[in-house]
């Protein structure tokens, strides 16, 4: 096939899978990816074992680089952003921020999301006080091989609490979804936390449980059954320190009473936020972003990943939160759509 | 303001001061009550581990807190305050000083297993309601109930002898749980049984209160029971943190 390359922004894994089903079916592509290097958040953030495959991101995401890496068919462009894409179906013309363009048949947007930052929840003292951390900080302790330790002086905690939701179904500051998958992710983490320091309890407080599907099983029953982690139904209010210990305040919704209660270091279960290029990105692909400023979807019902602009595709976290193995598989289906317009044009050539 | 959660009021809450001034105004009198919150400041983390080292108490980690045991409850319909779904969550976060308050409703629970039926978890809240009672009264936060007290007799005499003797059961329950021989609903139920059974039984029942017939050769039987008991109970005084001896 000699047609147009379809454009892939985005080396996340997302990008990483489209791009390799393209290239597995003789379709070349271009990976832009604006970090100096391919693997997206799973790597660039550090994170430890998957959920739910439960194997080392740098091992799974990393193999998924390798695929890439090397592949006559795909053009790796890594510290580039797109500056410009004009056409139609195609036929679209890109210009990237090395000052370089190409022309290329269709395009699909791998650009994934931006961590919530813990410091717009002020009152849960993220900022203000060392021992209170993020899940991707705890992602990093267990991947780096240091550990889970207190930032504040280096000890092994003994007691840990994991606070959900934080940026996450809050009216108060604009983030009304669920991110889907930081329950599971925080009862992976309590299970990883109590194997590794034994002796440290882990309490999660949270609204309600989502570890939908089979995960129920995997990650809510199993960390209660064989790792013990406490779940207590309370909406943190605030979380204060006693220059030690973290204190953290709430109540007790199920028995009705307030609790003031010390931990060694505070967890927050971070949220998924639209990339914060999201309103820059729908400029210059001229595709709508959804209320909530991720990069909005068409029905799924005529065909996968279809942004508001045709011949541009869509898949990932870029179109809300996502798992991991639910961005490959739409990576994969979004290649499909963009390799119809590839072969469409080709048909159109013969 | 009016009081919307009255029950959660605890008497020893309430303060009440006959005489208050405040920033020169006299607020003495009723309006003067004022009720303290009970704010729980810590956890007891061993308190599910150990009320899982009891028998009965095994499945407690599996609670998801839905109150079908609650709902089904027998002495619930009657005590609104017999909540196993609420005790079952206060022991499950380690709420120790909680549980204690409802020490004297506890042991209340008649086994009617309902909610070990309804359970959807497979938590069976009976076994925990009686894991629980069994942990009051190993702490020493209850005295030993009379049905722990009748049980105690009631094995004594089967490690004992290999056999139970009802008149010795009964008369042993009765006075280890201090209460008169001579009680109305005994002295007719003897009466009925002069009156109703064969001369040949009454007098089986009366050799047997007299001489207490072992099973036979009871002696090795008795060892191995004896010693599975005291290894039982050790485990479980271990697991609560107790010393070895009662």
């Amino acid at each position: 096939m000699s047609t147009k390359p379809v454009l892939i922004v985005g080396g996340g894994p997302a990008g990483l899978a489209a791009a390799h089903s393209l290239a597995s079916v003789g379709q070349k592509c271009i990976i832009v990816e604006k970090k100096d290097s391919l693997g997206g958040t799973p790597i660039h953030s550090g994170y430890a074992k998957l959920v739910p495959s439960g194997e080392w991101a740098k091992d799974a995401i990393g193999g998924m680089v390798d695929r890439v890496t090397g592949n006559k068919l795909i053009t790796i462009k890594t510290g580039n952003t797109v500056k410009e894409f004009t056409g139609k179906p195609g036929n679209f013309s890109v210009k990237y921020s090395e000052g370089k363009g190409n022309s290329v048949s269709a395009a699909v947007l791998c650009t994934g999301f931006t961590h919530f930052d813990s410091i717009n929840k002020p009152e849960w003292g993220f900022g203000t006080f060392p021992d209170v951390v993020t899940t991707t900080q705890v992602e990093q302790m267990i991947s780096s091989g240091q550990g889970v330790r207190r930032p504040s002086n280096g000890e092994k905690p003994k007691r840990v609490a994991i606070l959900l939701c934080v940026g996450s179904r809050d009216r108060q500051i604009g983030r009304e979804w669920c991110s889907k998958i930081c329950c599971s992710v925080s009862a992976n983490l309590a299970m990883e936390i109590r194997e590794e320091l034994p002796d440290c309890h882990v309490y999660v407080y949270y609204m309600d449980i989502r570890t939908y599907g089979l995960l129920e099983t995997k990650y809510y029953w199993r960390s209660q059954e064989e790792f013990k982690v406490k779940y207590i139904k309370a909406r943190i209010a605030e979380v204060t320190s006693d220059g030690d210990k973290v204190i953290v305040k709430g109540e007790d919704t199920l028995v009705k009473r307030p609790i003031t209660i010390p931990f060694d270091m505070v967890v927050h279960a971070i949220g998924m936020d639209p990339n914060v290029d999201n309103m820059l990105l729908s400029s210059i692909f001229d595709v709508n972003l959804e209320p909530n400023g991720f990069i909005d979807r068409q029905n799924s019902y005529g065909g996968m990943g279809a942004s508001s602009r045709e011949g541009v595709f869509v898949a990932g976290s870029a179109t809300g939160p996502e798992t991991i193995d639910d961005s490959i598989a739409q990576g994969q289906a979004a290649a499909f759509s963009a390799l119809a317009i590839a072969n469409s044009q080709l048909a159109a050539a013969e | 303001m009016a009081i919307h959660e009255k029950h959660l009021i605890r008497p020893e809450n309430i303060k009440t001061h006959d005489n208050l001034v405040i920033d020169g105004v006299d607020v003495s009198g009723h309006w003067s009550t004022f009720i303290e919150t009970r704010v729980v400041t810590d956890y007891n983390e061993q308190l599910q581990d150990e009320i899982a080292a009891l028998p009965g108490g095994e499945y407690i980690h599996r609670c998801w807190q839905c109150g079908s045991c609650t709902n089904s409850c027998t002495v619930n319909a009657i005590n609104p305050d017999f909540n196993p779904r609420y005790w079952i969550y206060l022991i499950r976060v380690g709420m120790e000083s909680e549980l204690l308050r409802d020490k004297e409703i506890i042991w209340q629970c008649v086994s009617c297993n309902k909610c070990t039926y309804a359970c959807p978890r497979d938590v069976v809240p009976e076994g925990v309601m009686k894991a629980t009672a069994h942990w009051l009264e190993m702490k020493g936060h209850t005295a030993p109930s009379n049905s722990t007290i009748f049980d105690e007799e009631f094995t004594r005499q089967v490690v004992q002898t290999g056999k139970i003797e009802d008149g010795r059961i009964l008369m042993n329950f009765l006075k280890n749980s201090k209460q008169p021989l001579f009680q109305d609903w005994l002295i007719q139920m003897v009466k009925q049984m002069l009156w109703h059974l064969p001369i040949k039984y009454l007098m089986g029942m009366g050799l047997a209160t007299l001489f207490q017939p072992k099973t036979k050769s009871w002696g090795k039987a008795r060892a191995a029971i004896e010693e599975h008991i005291a290894e039982e109970k050790a485990a479980e005084r271990a697991a609560l943190g107790l010393d070895a001896a009662e």
